[in-house]
């Protein structure tokens, strides 16, 4: 058989995105070998132009139609190009923390910066996979990237021992995932994402036996990567023990990405119409869906109710965060999960980035007891803490607010067997309540300490708390503009998910 | 478009934008300078209220819809519009808002602690407060209805007395539990009628008809899920007893707008949300309401009878009057239901009046509890005179504005022919007015009457001009909505009694309020 290049579908321009990303992390590298002390300016601004670059890309390539190139590996479709956004803004929020982040506490800052480009990369490609193997591939690239940043406080013990859980239960789970993605190859002789949906919808499938077990292995993989539970207890460790900014990064940008990825997977592969051949694996994996996120949201909320250390109760609130998220997914479209994975991102980056500025070089101050009094004395930085707190609580008029709003209203209306899936949703908002609120009381209600200094905050971390300020309050009071980018293009498919 | 609405309500938190631009310019030793700050809220508020009297003007009392409406898209993929406006049921309760405003600034004159961060929270809390009772389209609503939360959590929280922290989280997530199951019952009201508007208006015109799709049980428990988030905020027994703690917690201010306007935004959605979207339940659940109103009144006022502490004893009394309030509403007659808004405004008045005594007092003696005072009439005789008329209002007497609320609330009750039992739940309540009654004489003759005993007692100042222009109002409008309550009614007639009959349609000629 002759290979023809033309039929290959090689077009560059749809990875635009990924190859400015890729090329500005070796630039970087090269930048760092052969300057003096790092040049940590120069990374930091390069690493910015190559994701404003990437940005540009991301919204040139908006315009065009929805399809696919590279023989089906990228997919270029309006749910695509949503997620880069967000990973490209995580990124960018990253790269401007870290500057004061690294000058702080005398990191070499050419690695992170290549670290940070690259985790983009396989961020990007894996929210523009078609195929299973792309999904596996951009997984990869981002979650080594966030193994080695994990642990970028050599000396830091905790730091060492997140990575390192990291990266043990990370393998551990793209294990399940890769052997899931190979059943399903065996299932349906593809690992086409369309063509699986293909071949389940009409159901010429070699070997349909291994269609269930290779789904439930795969959707084992992604419950892994999105820290829900019951295979959540690898996130309070990691997040506690990195640097918050790397925290920061990884449980915004890449779970964003992984949710992409799932996304497509279930949602449009294992999305055929009830058949006999398909086995009803539509109806299965929305009810193990369903029942996961409730256990997801309930495990998160009601062990953060417990939790003394700041950055822990956040782990725990992005599991049960990541619950909410979940929910999205009986809506039938990919819209309230693309906004909800927008809002947190934006809350926990601003979140994250406030407690950085508080906890000091080498995250000395991060039990919520450290935060006692500081209310008035550093009003700027806590009325930050306050807002993206309620943001995350979903108090109007915020964006954590709209995304719940967002995802509970599509799921009521599109899921009518599950609305017992809404109802344990709000009581778990309830639930969360109580320990978002506890922060602000140790601020704002206790007395002031004795000889507080006020954090330094340099003019990158500012730009980046405002960006995160404004669009918390914007994707809360006027996210028409955002809705309207979620149309898919093309219309949608009238869904009703059941559960048997 | 009539924009007036949009202006007084957001006219506040302008005020608070202008506080926040006025101390960032400020250099460190002019930022320790408090006046500004009270003076600039004051102005604000003041000028809120004269705003809105302005909605008098273009107000049509023959016509029983919202006026003086803005409708503007706001997000259009989820159906939700900017749809703000007045009709009977929230034109009275806007100037009653924006009247204790500017009484609570004035009794915030003695905080000296983070002076601008209270004033910022009370102007955001005004604006949340205006917004929840001119929203006309549910998703705005709750917005605004949970907006009110924060700025009153942190009021209680920092400004508060000992157990401020519990009391405001108390209050927080009491209130946060009965809201958010209420925004799913918003949403599920939305499902219903068809997913394409969050317009109340509209609402209320199709869901009747749309609800015969819906089993009884789901809509019981639609009813229900709207019902516990206004129960809650009331409150109404068994819901109430966040209040006492939060009541007694907060800060004088504090306590005038939480009795004098947060409790109003329960009954408010009662007779919003509850009695129209839902008649049939509301007419099949009045009886077991009825038997929470009685148990509250009566119950409140007992508990009120026993308090050492003046500001609990309060409390509970609000708990007493607000369960009459709730009585008027689910009576389902037009003396009823008028009675019922009547009371609410006039509750607002006397009870935030006699908040504003209670603090009165506090502020020279530092205590509250009775047996501390005794014979303070003697020292103070304008502040004991005030303080009786508001007492009197608040327990009923004739020729001041509670008699009329609480005797329209009663007949209406008592010639109810929609709720089995209703006269006995007329004369069980109405033993409510004698029991506060007692509570009330009482704590004033304890308080106020007989030979100054103490010495800290003898030597009290009378109230200065501050306190006198923050109180007298509250007494002239008592008075005055006392002998002329036909002012008040007649914009509400037409509405209350377009609610009375989606109730209970088909029952006739209307029955007007007496003259």
């Amino acid at each position: 058989m002759q290979l023809r290049l033309d039929q290959l579908g090689l077009d560059y321009y749809s990875i635009l995105p990924e190859t400015i990303t890729s090329v500005v992390g070796v630039v970087i590298m090269m930048v760092d070998a052969f300057s003096k002390r790092g040049a940590r300016r120069a990374n930091a601004t390069l690493a910015l132009v190559g994701l404003g670059g990437a940005l540009a890309a991301i919204v040139g390539l908006w315009a065009e139609p929805p399809g696919s190139s590279f023989s089906g590996m990228i997919v270029t479709d309006h749910l695509r190009l949503f997620f880069s956004g967000i990973a490209v803004l995580s990124a960018i929020i990253a790269v401007l923390v870290a500057l004061q982040f690294l000058k702080d506490e005398a990191l070499p800052p050419g690695e992170f910066f290549s670290l940070l480009m690259f985790g983009t990369c396989g961020m990007l490609i894996m929210a523009a996979a078609g195929d299973l193997v792309t999904i596996f591939l951009g997984l990869e690239i981002s979650s080594i990237t966030s193994y080695v940043m994990a642990g970028y406080r050599r000396t830091d013990l905790r730091a060492n021992e997140s990575s390192l859980k990291y990266f043990l239960l990370g393998s551990f789970s793209t294990a399940f995932l890769l052997y899931g993605m190979t059943l399903i190859y065996g299932a349906t002789a593809t690992t086409n994402i369309e063509h699986i949906r293909q071949a389940i919808a009409t159901g010429q499938m070699p070997f349909p036996q291994l269609l269930l077990i290779g789904a439930a292995m795969m959707f084992i993989g992604f419950a892994f990567k999105i820290g829900s539970a019951p295979f959540h207890l690898w996130t309070p460790d990691v997040y506690e023990g990195a640097p918050t900014l790397v925290t920061a990064f990884m449980a915004t940008g890449p779970k964003a990405a992984v949710f992409a990825a799932f996304l497509r997977v279930f949602t449009s592969g294992f999305n055929a119409p009830a058949s006999a051949a398909g086995l009803g694996l539509q109806s299965r994996w929305v009810a193990a869906l369903a029942i996961i996120a409730v256990i997801t949201m309930t495990v998160g909320n009601v062990i953060a109710l417990n939790q003394r250390n700041i950055k822990r109760m956040l782990a725990y609130s992005s599991i049960a965060h990541a619950g909410y998220a979940l929910v999205g997914f009986v809506t039938g479209d990919w819209g309230p999960v693309a906004f909800y994975m927008l809002t947190y991102t934006v809350m926990n980056l601003g979140a994250f980035t406030v407690i950085q500025m508080l906890a000091r070089a080498g995250d000395e101050k991060t039990m919520i007891a450290d935060y006692a009094g500081i209310g008035f004395e550093a009003p700027g930085l806590s009325f930050l803490l306050a807002v993206f707190l309620l943001s995350l609580a979903g108090i109007p008029p915020t964006a954590g607010f709209m995304g719940k709003f967002f995802v509970f209203k599509e799921a009521w209306n599109n899921a009518p067997n599950l609305h017992w899936l809404v109802v344990a949703a709000i009581i778990n908002s309830i639930i969360s309540i109580y320990y978002y609120l506890y922060p602000l009381v140790v601020m704002f209600f206790r007395p002031a300490p004795e000889r507080f200094v006020k954090p330094r905050v340099s003019v990158p971390v500012a730009v980046a708390l405002a960006i995160t300020l404004i669009a918390t309050f914007y994707l809360g009071i006027l996210p028409n503009g955002v809705f309207g980018l979620l149309d898919s293009g093309q219309p949608r498919a009238a869904q009703v998910f059941s559960v048997k | 478009m009539n924009s007036i609405v949009t202006v007084i309500t957001f006219l506040p938190a302008i005020g608070a934008v202008v506080l926040v631009l006025y101390s960032l310019l400020q250099s460190r030793e002019g930022a320790e300078q408090v006046n500004p700050y009270r003076w600039i809220t004051l102005l604000f508020t003041v000028a809120t209220f004269i705003a809105s009297l302005g909605i008098f003007s273009g107000y049509d009392a023959s016509v029983a819809g919202p006026q003086l409406a803005t409708k503007v898209p706001w997000i259009e993929s989820l159906g939700v519009s900017y749809y703000v406006g007045v009709d009977g049921i929230s034109l009275w309760l806007v100037p009653l808002t924006t009247l204790l405003m500017p009484v609570s600034v004035l009794a915030s004159w003695h905080i000296t602690k983070r002076v601008r961060e209270y004033m910022i929270f009370m102007l955001i809390l005004e604006t949340g407060m205006l917004g929840v009772f001119v929203s006309l389209d549910m998703f705005l609503f709750y917005l605004f209805f949970e907006i009110t939360l924060i700025p009153m959590y942190f009021l209680i929280g920092v400004w508060g007395g000992e157990r401020r922290i519990y009391a405001a989280i108390k209050f927080f997530i009491y209130t946060v539990v009965g809201s958010l199951l209420m925004l799913v019952a918003i949403i599920a009201v939305y499902q219903i009628n068809g997913s394409t508007t969050f317009d109340i208006v509209e609402i209320t015109k199709n869901l009747p008809a749309r609800l015969q799709n819906v089993s009884h049980a789901a809509q019981y428990l639609l009813w229900g899920a709207f019902a516990l988030a206004f129960f809650i905020k009331v409150p109404l027994w068994p819901l109430h007893t966040w209040l006492p703690d939060a009541h007694v917690e907060a800060p004088t201010a504090g306590s005038i707008i939480l009795a004098g306007v947060l409790l109003k935004m329960g009954t408010y959605g009662l007779m919003r949300f509850n009695l129209p979207f839902f008649p049939q339940i509301s007419r099949d659940a009045a009886t077991w309401v009825m038997v929470l109103c009685v148990i509250g009144i009566i119950y409140g006022a007992l508990v009120a009878m026993v308090q050492p502490d003046m500001k609990k004893l309060v409390a509970y009394s609000s708990v007493s009057h607000m369960a009459f309030v709730v009585m008027g509403i689910f009576s389902f007659t037009q003396q009823g239901m008028q009675g019922a808004l009547y009371q609410m405004l006039n509750h607002g008045i006397s009870t935030g009046a006699l908040f504003l005594c209670v603090g009165i007092i506090y502020e020279r003696r530092h205590t509250r509890l009775i047996e501390e005072f005794g014979g303070v009439a003697t020292p103070m005789p304008q502040y004991s005179t005030m303080f009786l008329i508001i007492s009197l209002s608040s327990l009923g007497l004739p020729l001041l504005n509670g008699f009329i609320g609480e005797f329209l609330i009663l007949l209406g009750t008592f010639s109810s022919t929609v709720v089995p039992h209703a006269r006995t739940f007329a004369v069980l309540g109405a033993t409510g007015v004698i029991l506060s009654a007692v509570y009330l004489l009482w704590m004033l003759q304890r308080v106020l009457f007989g030979e100054t005993t103490k010495k800290e007692n003898q030597e009290l100042e009378d109230m200065d001009l501050r306190e006198k222009v923050a109180l007298i109002p509250l007494v002239v409008m008592a008075m005055v909505m006392g002998v002329a309550p036909m002012l008040f009614l007649r914009a509400s007639d037409k509405t209350v009694d377009g609610v009375r009959q989606i109730v209970v349609p088909d029952r006739g000629k209307t029955e007007r309020v007496a003259k």
